[in-house]
């Protein structure tokens, strides 16, 4: 399936896409519309991270958060990696994860390094593997 | 010229947790009422985001908000303004600072404090860089 967002990715749409290919869709395509275009929603093909469409920002939470919830998906390890990305996206009043600050810069900067926001979103998911396989042991004992 | 980013909204006056909560996002992004009117930060790539996002949140709970990118045309307005910033970001250093000067200060709360502020101080105003040497020295003493 095609799913379409913003260019100029960043961590939420990063961590989405990480989570699309792993967990709902593993012949995932990403597609991107120019910033602040008004989303065509071409047929078959599924928006997130644009404002207003049903995998975004809800209740102050993250696209990432939205997406576990709409599919269900329940895992610990990616309840966690939902509120790091809560964190490092948006402005919580609770903070929690000293790494989403680090998290976020990384991801910036990132995409400031590959050519395009395709190479972006691959290139990402080398992390978010890793954060995953760390918070899934994360005291080593 | 700079560019700034604008929103001025209007939240249903009850329930009041909602105006209280919407309220408290903008001072915890730093931006500044104008005229009791609009909010505004410089734009930037996650200013501009965190905006965006607060206006669909607005839009939630049956608000409204209108998102403005501008420029100020007249000489000398663009500084005034970032004025009014860096002496936001230096009025919230300053108990940091005074802390800083007692006897033995709590490093680790500052520290954490200092960041939190710092996130916010889009201008780089010159308390906090010296509060960020004060407390690099305080540790090494």
């Amino acid at each position: 399936m095609q799913w379409v967002t913003w260019e100029t990715v960043g961590i939420d749409r990063m961590a989405s896409a990480w989570l699309i290919v792993r967990h709902i869709d593993p012949d995932a395509e990403f597609a991107f519309l120019p910033k602040q275009a008004a989303p065509p929603a071409p047929a078959g093909a599924e928006l997130f991270d644009i404002p207003g469409v049903r995998l975004s920002h809800r209740r102050g939470h993250c696209t990432f958060h939205t997406i576990l919830r709409e599919y269900g998906i329940q895992d610990p390890i990616l309840e966690r990696l939902a509120r790091l990305v809560d964190e490092a996206d948006t402005i919580q009043e609770v903070s929690l994860e000293a790494a989403a600050v680090g998290l976020d810069w990384v991801c910036r900067g990132l995409r400031k390094i590959c050519r395009d926001d395709a190479e972006a979103l691959r290139k990402g998911y080398s992390i978010f593997d890793g954060l995953y396989a760390y918070l899934g042991d994360e005291k080593g004992l | 010229m700079r560019q700034w980013v604008l929103l001025h909204y209007r939240v249903p006056p009850s329930p009041s947790a909602r105006r209280v909560y919407v309220w408290r996002k903008l001072k915890n992004l730093g931006a500044i009422l104008l005229h009791d009117s609009v909010w505004v930060l410089p734009d930037t790539a996650w200013t501009y985001e965190q905006f965006q996002w607060l206006v669909t949140e607005i839009a939630d709970v049956h608000g409204e908000a209108m998102l403005w990118q501008a420029h100020l045309t007249l000489p000398g307005q663009e500084q005034t303004l970032i004025n009014r910033f860096l002496a936001a970001s230096e009025r919230e250093y300053e108990p940091l600072w005074q802390a800083l000067q007692q006897d033995a200060p709590d490093l680790s709360a500052l520290s954490r404090q200092f960041q939190e502020v710092r996130r916010r101080d889009y201008f780089a105003c010159s308390l906090g860089q010296q509060i960020y040497d004060a407390l690099t020295r305080a540790r090494e003493e």
